[in-house]
């Protein structure tokens, strides 16, 4: 056991908590859900895939300048934090990697990503982050996800901002990249393609691509674009692309925080239905981790998949060829071999 | 319940009982719950992280 698993809920050991129970089984239960979806996705994206590019075709580009990458992911610090702002304020030269879910913070504060990440392959959430045309207001009350979340807060405000994001990319599309995964679902590589953006496409790892049957493999010898293990998450992702594909040494990730502060209510969680539905309101606790980062001696609390995320993150990190520094001033994502430090530091190193 | 319940009537169709695998509501709803968690995409427990690229493949 690590120090930072020992720093988890007591519980953790003899008897685990319901939410640590759901940690353990997250990758079973993620697999469950997306697979057939995402492989459905990558079938009907074929015809893109043949006529546009690979993933392959970044390694020969000079993204970004000198060896360091800032990965930006949509976690509640990258607001906290003035991750923007402080890149501007540093004239950082070096490579920009954001998720989708952060495209619109980058572009609200005049950054034009280097490349953009995306792999969710949900039908109808992702579009989002790329304004979706179809938007109505029944939609928004059918779904709450985005409202609910202080992943953007100002998504509460949904159909003015879904206006904002289709007007940004409009205009500053074809100046950007974007690294597609075949998972994606058909609205997602549409908006990408309507607003210009430069598509390139990648698999993500379902099971040990060695296996000659394998699902990675079939669908790499169908497609043939290399397969990234995305270790659970587009945040996971676009670290992994900064260092496999671009091959940038030292990557900072900033707005990663994979967990909430103290202060934010339950039901402003990315689960919170699902977890009153398996745990009830009286028992909604146990669906959470409490967890102290030392570094910036403040508590923390996550839910079973951001969790599971960290656990994933900290396996990759361990084997990747680059040093990795936790820019995000905030959240769970602690351990070694991550360096947990101030972005500022980084962009004077 | 058929132990418990008795009707004074006959029914014109037989009924048919539709619980999934006699599974109770909160059952139901607990495993409705569970399909939606879950993250965005798989994670694979291994250290080759990149494959298919033979530029880039990391195989230790």
């Amino acid at each position: 056991m690590d120090a930072s698993q020992a720093e988890r809920e007591p519980a953790t050991a003899d008897s685990p908590s319901l939410g640590q129970q759901l940690v353990a089984q997250m990758g079973e239960i993620t697999r469950a859900r997306i697979l057939d979806l995402a492989l459905a996705n990558a079938r009907a994206n074929l015809p893109a895939i043949r006529e546009g590019q690979s993933l392959k075709a970044l390694r020969d580009m000079e993204i970004g300048e000198g060896d360091k990458a800032v990965v930006i992911a949509a976690g509640p610090s990258l607001h906290r934090k003035q991750v923007a702002e402080q890149l501007l304020a540093a004239d950082y030269d070096g490579a920009i990697i954001a998720t989708e879910s952060s495209m619109l913070y980058c572009l609200r504060h005049g950054i034009i990503p280097d490349l953009v990440v995306t792999v969710d392959p949900h039908p109808s959430r992702i579009v989002r982050w790329f304004g979706d045309p179809e938007l109505t207001e029944a939609d928004l009350q059918e779904d709450d996800y985005f409202q609910r979340q202080d992943l953007d807060s100002s998504f509460a405000k949904a159909l003015r901002t879904n206006a904002e994001i289709i007007e940004l990319l409009e205009h500053y599309g074809p100046q950007m990249r974007i690294a597609v995964s075949s998972s994606s679902a058909s609205s997602v590589v549409q908006r990408a393609h309507q607003s210009g953006m430069q598509v390139y496409w990648w698999n993500p790892m379902y099971d040990d691509p060695n296996r000659q049957d394998g699902i990675t493999r079939t669908l790499q010898a169908e497609n043939g674009l290399p397969c990234i293990n995305a270790g659970g998450n587009v945040g996971s992702a676009a670290w992994m692309m900064a260092n496999a594909v671009l091959g940038k040494k030292r990557i900072a990730v900033t707005g990663m925080d994979l967990g909430y502060y103290a202060d934010t209510p339950y039901r402003n969680t990315q689960y919170y239905y699902e977890a009153l539905a398996l745990a009830g309101e009286e028992r909604l606790e146990e669906m959470y981790m409490h967890i102290y980062n030392p570094h910036l001696e403040q508590w923390f609390y996550t839910d079973p998949a951001y969790l599971w995320y960290r656990d994933c993150f900290l396996q990759m990190a361990e084997h990747a060829r680059c040093a990795t520094y936790n820019c995000t001033e905030g959240g769970i994502l602690f351990g070694d071999p991550i360096h947990f430090t101030p972005l500022a530091d980084f962009l004077a190193a | 319940m058929s132990d418990l319940l008795k009707g004074n009537f006959d029914t014109a169709k037989p009924v048919v009982d539709n619980s999934e695998d006699g599974q109770t509501l909160e059952q139901r709803f607990e495993k409705e719950a569970l399909k939606k968690l879950g993250g965005s995409i798989a994670f694979v427990a291994k250290q080759e992280v990149v494959w298919g690229d033979e530029d880039a493949e990391q195989d230790d």
